[in-house]
C-alpha cells in the first residue's frame, strides 16, 4: 500500500467519491450500510450460517419473477388458464421465468424449514433473540400462505381442486371457519371473484406482509448480532480470549491486515 | 431475577466476544452467504430447466400445466403442492369424523403455537447441543415425523377412472388373463366402479381405509362364489368392513368382477 | 359517415370558466388575507405555545440508530426538559388521524369483507324435462348453476327418478361435493358414457350421463363412501352428502338452492330428510360437534 499519494491522484479520489459524500451528508446511508457491511460477526460463524441469507436470495428471485408474470397474467377465471398457457408457450423464456417462480416457491419454503431448523439446534432463539424466533415463525405461516394462494393461479384442475379442499380445510376451524372460509372465497361459492381475490392477496397483501417481517427479521439481526454457533467457547460460558487464535490466512481467519480488520480509515 | 441478570450477563459476554474474536461481516461471511445464494440460483433454474425438459426423457417434477379448471369434474383427483404433503396425508391418517378437525386444524394450529412459544418455555440459556437432549430429541423426531408424512404424501397414488382403465392391457399382460373376455370386462368394471379410490392393483389406485392390494387376490384361489358373496355384501363375510355392498350391479356384473379377481395370480 | 369530431362539436357546449374564476377569486381573497394580516403583525409573533410536540415517538434514553459517522439532524431533547405542551392539540391531531384513518381504511375493509356475508340470490337450474330421467336410475346431471358466471358455476348432481309419491313425481338430487373437504365423489359403479344425453334448457346445456353406482359413491381424495341414499358409511365424511332442492315445473326438473343433512333415514321417495342450513364440508350439523359451528354466513 501506497502511503503516499501524489496529489493529483488525491484529487481524483476526491472527485470520484464525492457524489457518496454527498449523499453521507444529506442522509447518512452511506454510513449506515457501512456499519451494515463491516458490524462484525462472531469469528466462528460456518456455512450453517448461510441458510438466512440463502432464504432471503429465494425470495428475492420470487420477487423478481413475480413482478414480470404479472406482467402477462390475466387474473380472470375465463382467461387464467389461456394466459398461463401463453406464457409457457409462446413468451420468450416464459417457461423459465415461470418455471422459477414455481419452483424457486419450493426452495424459499424447504430453506425457511432448514433455517428454522438450524436456528432450533444452535439454540439461537433464546435470550435476547425471542422475539426475532418469533418474526420468523410468522414469516414462516405467511410464507406458507403465500404458496398457497400462488396454487390456484395457473387454475388447471388441480390448482382448482387443491384450493377447494385447502378453503374447506380452513372452513373447518371452530366458531370462525365458516366466516373465514366466506371470505377467502369472497362468496359462499368459488365464483368469478376468488381468484382475482387470490391474486390480490398473492401478489400485493402477502408479500408487503413478507417484506415487512422480512425487514424486521434482518434489523434485529443486526442489532442483536449474529449468534454464535453451539461449539464456540463463547457459547460454553467460556470468558472471551483477549487475543484471537494465532493468525492463518484463508478465508474463515483471515491474516489480520491493517485497513480490513474493523472499518477502513 | 438472578436467571435474567444470567441472561443478560451471557449476552455481554457475546458481545465482548464478538469484540474481541469478531470479524467484519463484509466479506468474510458475506462470502459464504453469496455463494449459497448462487447455489440457490443454480438449483432453482435447474428446477426449473427439469420441470419444462425432464430428465432423462422423464417429467420427474410433474406436468407443467393441467388441464383448465373444471369445477362440474366427477372424476379427478387433487393434490396439494409438495410442502403441504404431511397435511395431505394427515387428512387420510384421520378416517374418523369426529377426529377431522384434529388433522385439518387442530395439529397444525398446535404446532405453531408450539413453535410460537418455544422461546418462552426454554429459558435455559444453554445451547451446546450435547447438553440439549430433550432438544435434540423434539428436533430429530419433528424431522422424522414430518418426512415421513411428506414421503408418504408424495408417494401416495391418485385413482383417475380413465388413467386406471388405460392400465388394463398391461394388466391382461402381466396376470395372464388376456382373450379372457369376461375377466377383461371384469377389469373394466373394477375400473369404473370406484375401487381403486380404496384398493391398490399393481401399483395404481389409492390405499384408503385400510382396503388390501388386490393384484394377488386370485392366488388365494377362494373361488368365484365367495368372490361374489363377498361383493354382495363385505362385512357378512369380513366382519366390520367398511366396503360398501356392490349387489345393485347385477349378478352378470358381479360375475365379471368375481372372474377377474381371481384371474387376478399375482402378476 | 360525419366526421365523429364535428358531430361531438356541434352536441357539446363550452365548458364554463366561471367555476374556475370563482375558485382563483376565493383563493386570492384568503391569501390576501392572510398576507395582510402578516404584514400589519410584523410577521409571525412568537408562538411557542402552538408548537407542535417535537420527537415524541422515541423514548428519551433509547439508543440512536446506529449508523457510522451519521449525526442525528436534530439534538435529542435533553432528559427532563419539556415542551410547553398543548393538551387540545394533542387531542386534536389523535382524534383526526383517527377520523382519516377510519373514513379510509373502514370501507375499504368493508368493500373487501362484505361481498363474502351478504346474502346470496337463489339458484334455479332448469335440467330439462323429466322424461329424460328413467325410474329408478341414477344420472349424473352436469350443468351450470348461475349461467352468468359461466363455466366457473359449473356444478354436478346424482339424480334418481323415484316414481311417483302421492301422485307427485319424486327425485333424489345429491350434491357430488363430498361432506369431508368438497372433493368431486364419483359413483360406485359404471357410468355408461355411450348413452350420455346433451339437454338445452333454459338454463343453458346441461349433460346427463346414466350410471349405476351400485356402491353408492365414493371419494377419491380420503376415501369417504356413502351409500346410495347419501349416508355416510365409512371414511372421514362428518356428515351425508348435501342435497338440491328440487321442484317440477312445466314437466321439466327444476333444481333449486342446496342444503345439508345429517341422515336420511328411508330410501328412494319413502326417504324421511331433516334439512339443515347449507353448511361447509367438514363440519358437523348435528351432535355435539355441530356446537363448534354455531354460525352460519348466509348462503
Amino acid at each position: 500500500m501506497a502511503r503516499r499519494k501524489s496529489d493529483r491522484m488525491q484529487q481524483i479520489e476526491r472527485m470520484a467519491l464525492y457524489p457518496l459524500d454527498w449523499l453521507e451528508e444529506r442522509s447518512g446511508l452511506i454510513g449506515g450500510v457501512r456499519y451494515f457491511l463491516f458490524r462484525k460477526v462472531p469469528g466462528d460463524t460456518s456455512w450453517w450460517h448461510t441458510l438466512g441469507s440463502a432464504t432471503l436470495t429465494a425470495f428475492l428471485v420470487q420477487l423478481a419473477t413475480g413482478v414480470i408474470l404479472a406482467m402477462y397474467y390475466k387474473p380472470d377465471v375465463n382467461s387464467a388458464h389461456e394466459s398461463v398457457q401463453h406464457i409457457t408457450n409462446d413468451v420468450w423464456a416464459g417457461w423459465l421465468v415461470r418455471g422459477m417462480h414455481r419452483w424457486g416457491a419450493s426452495v424459499f419454503i424447504i430453506l425457511m424449514f432448514m433455517h428454522m431448523g438450524r436456528v432450533f439446534l444452535f439454540g439461537a432463539y433464546k435470550y435476547p433473540r425471542e422475539l426475532n424466533w418469533i418474526v420468523g415463525v410468522l414469516l414462516l405461516a405467511t410464507g406458507l400462505f403465500e404458496g398457497l394462494t400462488g396454487y390456484l393461479l395457473p387454475y388447471d384442475q388441480t390448482a382448482y381442486w387443491a384450493t377447494v379442499v385447502a378453503i374447506n380445510i380452513n372452513g373447518t376451524a371452530p366458531f370462525v371457519g365458516p366466516f373465514l372460509a366466506s371470505l377467502l372465497r369472497g362468496g359462499a361459492e368459488i365464483g368469478p371473484d376468488t381468484l382475482a381475490r387470490f391474486y390480490s392477496l398473492h401478489m400485493l397483501l402477502v408479500p408487503g406482509a413478507l417484506l415487512g417481517l422480512i425487514g424486521l427479521h434482518l434489523y434485529l439481526v443486526v442489532r442483536l448480532g449474529v449468534s454464535s454457533p453451539p461449539w464456540s467457547p463463547e457459547a460454553a460460558g467460556g470468558q472471551p480470549e483477549p487475543e484471537p487464535p494465532p493468525a492463518r490466512s484463508g478465508l474463515v481467519q483471515p491474516r489480520p491486515r491493517a485497513g480490513v480488520r474493523g472499518r477502513p480509515e | 431475577m438472578s436467571a435474567l441478570d444470567d441472561r443478560r450477563a451471557g449476552f455481554q459476554r457475546y458481545k465482548a466476544d464478538v469484540k474481541s474474536r469478531g470479524k467484519p461481516f463484509y466479506p468474510y461471511a458475506m462470502f459464504h452467504d453469496t455463494v449459497m445464494s448462487l447455489v440457490v440460483v443454480v438449483v432453482i433454474v435447474l428446477l426449473a430447466v427439469v420441470w419444462k425438459y425432464g430428465l432423462f426423457g422423464n417429467h420427474v417434477l410433474g406436468t407443467v400445466l393441467g388441464d383448465k379448471a373444471d369445477p362440474g369434474t366427477h372424476s379427478f383427483v387433487p393434490r396439494p403442492d409438495w410442502y403441504f404433503y404431511f397435511l395431505f396425508y394427515l387428512l387420510r391418517i384421520f378416517k374418523w369424523p369426529e377426529s377431522v378437525i384434529l388433522a385439518t386444524v387442530g395439529i397444525p394450529t398446535i404446532c405453531l403455537i408450539l413453535l410460537l412459544v418455544l422461546p418462552f418455555f426454554d429459558l435455559r440459556m444453554e445451547r451446546r447441543i450435547s447438553r440439549r437432549p430433550v432438544a435434540v430429541v423434539a428436533a430429530a423426531l419433528t424431522i422424522v415425523a414430518m418426512g415421513t408424512l411428506t414421503y408418504k404424501g408424495a408417494t401416495a397414488q391418485e385413482a383417475i377412472a380413465s388413467e386406471v382403465k388405460a392400465a388394463i392391457p398391461s394388466w391382461e399382460k402381466k396376470q395372464g388373463f388376456e382373450g379372457n373376455q369376461e375377466a377383461i370386462a371384469g377389469a373394466n368394471l373394477f375400473a369404473e366402479s370406484g375401487c381403486t379410490n380404496c384398493h391398490t392393483y399393481l401399483g395404481t389406485g389409492s390405499s384408503n381405509l385400510g382396503a388390501p392390494d388386490l393384484s394377488a387376490e386370485g392366488a388365494k384361489n377362494k373361488g368365484i362364489q365367495f368372490q361374489i358373496s363377498h361383493l354382495e355384501c363385505p362385512s357378512c363375510v369380513n366382519p366390520g368392513s367398511p366396503m360398501p355392498s356392490f349387489k345393485d350391479l347385477g349378478k352378470d356384473n358381479l360375475h365379471k368382477l368375481a372372474t377377474f379377481l381371481e384371474a387376478s395370480k399375482g402378476g | 359517415m360525419d366526421d365523429p369530431r364535428g358531430d361531438m362539436e356541434r352536441h357539446e357546449s363550452p365548458p364554463s370558466l366561471w367555476p374556475v374564476g370563482a375558485i382563483g377569486a376565493a383563493l386570492v381573497a384568503v391569501c390576501g388575507f392572510l398576507w395582510a394580516r402578516d404584514v400589519v403583525r410584523g410577521g409571525r409573533a412568537t408562538t411557542v405555545a402552538t408548537a407542535p410536540p417535537l420527537e415524541e415517538g422515541r423514548a428519551p434514553g433509547a439508543p440512536p440508530i446506529p449508523a457510522d459517522k451519521g449525526e442525528a439532524a436534530m439534538p435529542e431533547p435533553a432528559p427532563g426538559e419539556r415542551f410547553p405542551r398543548n393538551v387540545f392539540l394533542e387531542n386534536a391531531t389523535l382524534g383526526l388521524g383517527a377520523i382519516i384513518g377510519g373514513v379510509v381504511t373502514l370501507p375499504v375493509i368493508g368493500f373487501a369483507v362484505m361481498p363474502a356475508f351478504l346474502k346470496q340470490h337463489s339458484h334455479e337450474v332448469d335440467l330439462g324435462p323429466i322424461s329424460n330421467f328413467q325410474e329408478g336410475q341414477y344420472v349424473v346431471a352436469t350443468f351450470l348453476r348461475e349461467p352468468s358466471q359461466g363455466e366457473v358455476s359449473r356444478r354436478t348432481a346424482f339424480i334418481r327418478n323415484n316414481g311417483l309419491l302421492h301422485g307427485k313425481p319424486s327425485f333424489t338430487c345429491i350434491s357430488n361435493r363430498c361432506a369431508h373437504l368438497g372433493c368431486p365423489v364419483q359413483p360406485g359403479g359404471p357410468t355408461f358414457d355411450d348413452k350420455s344425453k346433451t339437454v338445452k334448457t333454459p338454463s343453458g346445456q346441461v349433460s346427463l350421463i346414466p350410471s349405476l353406482p351400485a356402491a353408492g359413491f365414493i371419494c377419491p381424495c380420503h376415501g369417504g363412501t356413502y351409500d346410495q341414499e347419501g349416508n355416510r358409511i365409512a371414511g372421514p365424511p362428518v356428515r351425508g352428502l348435501d342435497r338440491f332442492e328440487f321442484w317440477i315445473r312445466n314437466g321439466n326438473l327444476i333444481l333449486g338452492n342446496t342444503y345439508s343433512v345429517a341422515q336420511v333415514t328411508g330410501t328412494g321417495a319413502n326417504a324421511e330428510i331433516k334439512r339443515y342450513t347449507l353448511t361447509g364440508p367438514g363440519q358437523h350439523v348435528d351432535g355435539i360437534e355441530s356446537w363448534l359451528y354455531p354460525l352460519q354466513p348466509p348462503h
